[in-house]
C-alpha cells in the first residue's frame, strides 16, 4: 500500500514541477519565432517523466503483424537534446491519443505503417512545412502508392531532431547545414555517395565548407520538386546562377561570375532561358548547365579526367545531343563562357569590333545625307516663298 | 493608274492624258512585295531572337507561341527570300541577255559626284541639282546594300544552320562570329530601310511606282531627267528584231535552267543539309537509381523478443481427454502453459527480460515465481497474499488485465502455481 501510494506523490510531484518549469518557459519564450508553445501539462495529461519510465528503457519492443519489431524506446539523452524537449513539448502533444496507461489499442501493421498514421501530427504545429510537403515530389510520391516516399519524421526524427534554424533570424544553423546530405542520404545513398565525390560534395563532407550547395539548396526543402520536370530544367541555370553570379562568393575561388550572362547570351542559353520566361513548363531539347558539368557529380572544369574546359572532355557532352559530330572543332562552337577578346575567340571579337564602327558610319552617312537634303529642300522652298 | 495623273503639272497640260512612263515591270513589282514581306518577318523573327529577353521582344514570342515557332517562322521566311534572289538573278540574266538591257544599275563614278553633286546643292554650294538617269545614286546605294546584305545573310545564315558542315573546313569560332556577323547585318539592313529607304521613297514624297509600277512625265523629269531624255530621243527601250530575240531565249532558256537547278539545288542543301541536334526533348540525364535506402539500422538486441515461447496451450478437448482417462484430483486446471502467454502480452512490455521493472520478470516461470527484488510476488495456492493479484486487482496498473486474465491467474495460483 505504501508503495504504490508514494508512487502517486511522486507523479503529482513530477506533474506540477513539470507545469511550473513549462510556466516559466512560457513567460520567457519569444513567440514569434517558436513553431508551437507547450500548453501546461493539465491533470488528465501525463508528463514526459512519466512517459519516459517506461519508454525510456532499452529494449522495448513490439512485434507488429507483419513480424516486424517497433521500438518503443526513446533514446533520453538524444531527446533531452532535442529542440522539442528544449521547447518543452510533452510527449502527448503529438502522440494526442494517448493520456493514461493502458494506452488505447494500435492498429498498424508494419513498422511503416507507424510512421505514415504518426507524421500528420506535425501539422498541428508546422502547419507552414506541412503544407509545402503536400506539394512535394515526396507527397505526390505517396499519394500515388509509393509508401516508401518520405514524410516528416524520416527527415526529422521528433525524438532526437535537434534545432536546425537560429531562433531569432531563422537562418539554418552550420552544423545542421552539414548534417542535410546525410539526411537525404537514408533513402538516396547512391546519390550521396556521387555527390560526395563532386567539387561542391567534397567541400561540404571533407572541409565543411559553408558556400557549396547540399541537397536543399537546389532541390528545395520540403516542397521539393521532381527535378526531371521540364519547369525544374528551365529554371537550372538561374538555379546555378544564384551562387555563380554571387561576387562574394565565386570570389573566394577566383571563379568567373559572367557565366550566366555568356550562357544566356548563347544560343543554348537564350533558347531555355525564352522557354523558361514564355512556357516554364515546356521541355527543351537545348542544354542547362548539368547537361555539360554534370548534376551531383559536378566537378572542376581544369579537372584532367573530368574537366570539360578540356576540350577532348567537352566533346563528348556536345555529342549527346549532336551526335554526328566527329570533330573537336566543334566545341569551339560554344564559347566556354568566354567573352570574345583578342586572346579568346578572337574573330568573333573583331567581327564585332567591325560592325561597331561600320553600322555607325554607314547609318551616320545615311543619316547626314537625309539630314541634308532635308535642310536643303527648307531652304530652297523658303527660297521660293520670297521669290 | 489614272488618279495618278489627276493634277498634272500646268506646263505638261495638252488635251490628250499626260504620258506615263513605265518604272517597273509586274515581275519587278511582285519580288518586291515577296522581298518586302519576307524582310519584314525576318526582321521581326530575327530581332526578337537577338534581343531576346527585352520585354518587346518577349511579347512577339509569347505571342509567336514560342521562340522555337519564331525560328520556324524565320527560316521559312530565309526560304522565301532565297528563292526570291534565284528568280532576282534568273530574271536579271533574260533582262541582260536577251532583251539585251543597259546595266543601268552598276555603280560608276559618275554616282559619286552626283551624290557630291547632290550635298553641295543641298548645302546651297551650288546653284543646280545632280541630273540623273534610270537609277539614282541613292536607289543604287540601297540595292547593292541589299545585295551585301543577301550574300552576308545568307553566308552567315547558312554557318549557324548547318554548324556541323562549317567546321568541316574552317575553325569552330566562325559559329559564333557568324552569330555576331548576322545580328549585326540585320541592325545595319533594318536602320538602313529605316533611314534609307524610309526617307527616300515615303517621307520625301511618297513614290508609289513599285506598286503601280508607273512614273508620271513630271516625277520623271525631277527624278530621272537624263532617262527621260533618253526615252525622248528614242535611245531607250529600242524594239528588237523578233527573230534575234527568240535566238537569244534559245541560248538563254538552257543556261538558265541548269543555273536555276544548280541554285535551287544550293538552297535545298542549304535547308536541309544536315540534321544538327537529335531532336529527343530534352537530352536525358544518365539514369540515377532514386531509391536506394541505407540498410536501417538493426534494433538494440532484445535477448527474448515477446512472445518468449510459444508455448501453445492445451485444447480444451485433450484436457477433458486426460481428466477423464486420469485421477480428477491429479492434473491442475491451469498452468503456466496458460498464464504464461498472458504475461508476455500484457506485462512484458515492462516486466520483460530486458526490463525487469522493478526486478520483477515474467517471461519464464523461474523468473516469475522469483519475483520482484523486495519478494516474491505470487504465493502459490494463495491469490490474496500474492502481490501481483493484488496490484491486479485494484486496476489502473500498466497494462491492466481484464477480468477473464484476472480469473485465470487467480486460478492459476490457487491450483498452486505450477509450471505443468
Amino acid at each position: 500500500m505504501s508503495h504504490k501510494l508514494s508512487m502517486q506523490l511522486r507523479v503529482a510531484s513530477i506533474a506540477l514541477g513539470s507545469a511550473l518549469l513549462v510556466a516559466a518557459a512560457l513567460a520567457m519564450a519569444s513567440p514569434a519565432r517558436a513553431a508551437y508553445v507547450a500548453q501546461p501539462p493539465t491533470a488528465d495529461k501525463p508528463t514526459n517523466e512519466y512517459c519516459l519510465s517506461c519508454h525510456s528503457k532499452q529494449g522495448m519492443v513490439k512485434e507488429l503483424p507483419s513480424g516486424e519489431t517497433l521500438s518503443l524506446t526513446i533514446d533520453q539523452e538524444k531527446f533531452d537534446h532535442s529542440v522539442h524537449n528544449e521547447e518543452k513539448l510533452a510527449c502527448v502533444d503529438c502522440h494526442t491519443n494517448i493520456t493514461s496507461f493502458p494506452h488505447p489499442s494500435f492498429e498498424a501493421n508494419t513498422v511503416r505503417d507507424v510512421s505514415l498514421q504518426l507524421y500528420q501530427s506535425c501539422q498541428n504545429c508546422h502547419a507552414e512545412q506541412y503544407n509545402k510537403v503536400l506539394d512535394s515530389v515526396h507527397q505526390k510520391a505517396l499519394a500515388g502508392g509509393n509508401f516508401n516516399a518520405a514524410v516528416c519524421t524520416d527527415c526529422h526524427n521528433p525524438h532526437q531532431q535537434t534545432r536546425l534554424t537560429d531562433k531569432q533570424t531563422g537562418k539554418l544553423l552550420p552544423d545542421a547545414r552539414l548534417k542535410i546530405p546525410q539526411t537525404c542520404a537514408r533513402c538516396h545513398s547512391t546519390i550521396y555517395d556521387t555527390y560526395k565525390g563532386s567539387v561542391h560534395g567534397a567541400a561540404l563532407v571533407e572541409s565543411g565548407n559553408q558556400d557549396v550547395p547540399t541537397c536543399i539548396d537546389c532541390h528545395g526543402v520540403h516542397n521539393i520538386q521532381n527535378p526531371t520536370d521540364a519547369a525544374f530544367r528551365n529554371d537550372i541555370p538561374q538555379l546555378c546562377a544564384k551562387c555563380h553570379t554571387d561576387p562574394q562568393i565565386m570570389g573566394k575561388y577566383g571563379i568567373s561570375t559572367n557565366v550566366l550572362n555568356t550562357y544566356v547570351s548563347d544560343f543554348h542559353g537564350t533558347t531555355v532561358t525564352l522557354f523558361q520566361q514564355v512556357s516554364p513548363g515546356t521541355p527543351t531539347n537545348k542544354p542547362v548547365c548539368t547537361d555539360c558539368h554534370g548534376v551531383h557529380d559536378i566537378s572542376k572544369v581544369d579537372n584532367p579526367a573530368t574537366g570539360i574546359a578540356i576540350k577532348q572532355n567537352l566533346l563528348p557532352k556536345c555529342q549527346r545531343c549532336h551526335p554526328t559530330v566527329t570533330t573537336d572543332n566543334f566545341t569551339d562552337a560554344w564559347m566556354s563562357h568566354y567573352v570574345a577578346s583578342p586572346t579568346h575567340f578572337p574573330l568573333v571579337y573583331y567581327v564585332n569590333m567591325f560592325y561597331k564602327f561600320f553600322i555607325p558610319a554607314v547609318i551616320g552617312g545615311m543619316l547626314l545625307f537625309v539630314i541634308v537634303d532635308v535642310y536643303g529642300r527648307i531652304r530652297r522652298s523658303r527660297k521660293g516663298a520670297q521669290h | 493608274m489614272t488618279e495618278n495623273t489627276s493634277t498634272p503639272a500646268r506646263e505638261l497640260i495638252s488635251d490628250a492624258p499626260p504620258p506615263e512612263y513605265t518604272r517597273f515591270t509586274l515581275s519587278d513589282r511582285l519580288q518586291h512585295i515577296v522581298m518586302l514581306v519576307s524582310f519584314i518577318t525576318l526582321a521581326i523573327t530575327g530581332l526578337a531572337q537577338k534581343y531576346a529577353l527585352s520585354p518587346i521582344s518577349l511579347s512577339i514570342i509569347q505571342f509567336w507561341g514560342g521562340v522555337e515557332k519564331v525560328r520556324a517562322t524565320h527560316h521559312t521566311a530565309a526560304i522565301v527570300l532565297m528563292l526570291i534572289a534565284v528568280y532576282h538573278v534568273i530574271n536579271l540574266g533574260y533582262k541582260l541577255f536577251v532583251l539585251r538591257k543597259p546595266m543601268t544599275m552598276l555603280p560608276s563614278l559618275q554616282d559619286a559626284r552626283d551624290a557630291l553633286t547632290a550635298f553641295a546643292y543641298n548645302l546651297g554650294l551650288r546653284k543646280t541639282g545632280a541630273q540623273m538617269g534610270r537609277y539614282t545614286f541613292e536607289e543604287k546605294a540601297e540595292y547593292w546594300a541589299l545585295v551585301w546584305g543577301i550574300l552576308i545573310m545568307g553566308v552567315t545564315g547558312f554557318i549557324m544552320w548547318n554548324p556541323i558542315a562549317t567546321v568541316r573546313f574552317l575553325p569552330g569560332q566562325f559559329i559564333p562570329a557568324a552569330k555576331v556577323a548576322h545580328g549585326a547585318e540585320a541592325v545595319l539592313a533594318v536602320l538602313a530601310i529605316i533611314v534609307w529607304h524610309m526617307y527616300g521613297v515615303h517621307l520625301r514624297k511618297f513614290n508609289k511606282s513599285m506598286w503601280t509600277g508607273k512614273l508620271t512625265e513630271q516625277e520623271m523629269l525631277h527624278e530621272h531627267p537624263l532617262e527621260l531624255a533618253d526615252i525622248k530621243a528614242g535611245m531607250a527601250g529600242s524594239p528588237t528584231d523578233p527573230a534575234a530575240l527568240r535566238r537569244r531565249r534559245l541560248i538563254y532558256y538552257p543556261i538558265a535552267a541548269l543555273l536555276g537547278g544548280a541554285m535551287l539545288f544550293a538552297v535545298y542543301g542549304f535547308v536541309n543539309g544536315e540534321q544538327t541536334a537529335i531532336t529527343t526533348v530534352p537530352p536525358q540525364p544518365n539514369a540515377v537509381a532514386i531509391f536506394v535506402p541505407y540498410t536501417p539500422t538493426p534494433l538494440p538486441p532484445t535477448p527474448t523478443p515477446i512472445p518468449p515461447t510459444p508455448t501453445v496451450p492445451p485444447s480444451p478437448t485433450a484436457e477433458l481427454a486426460s481428466g477423464t482417462t486420469a485421477s480428477t484430483s491429479a492434473a491442475p486446471a491451469v498452468t503456466w502453459a496458460q498464464v504464461g502467454p498472458i504475461f508476455a502480452a500484457k506485462c512484458a512490455m515492462c516486466h520483460g527480460p530486458a526490463l525487469a521493472t522493478n526486478g520483477l520478470n515474467l517471461s519464464t516461470y523461474a523468473d516469475a515465481m522469483k519475483g520482484a527484488q523486495d519478494g516474491p510476488v505470487i504465493v502459490p495456492s494463495d491469490s490474496a497474499n500474492s502481490k501481483l493479484f493484488q496490484i491486479q486487482s485494484k486496476g489502473g496498473h500498466p497494462g491492466q488485465l481484464s477480468a477473464d486474465e484476472l480469473a485465470i491467474i487467480k486460478a492459476w495460483i490457487d491450483s498452486g502455481a505450477v509450471e505443468r
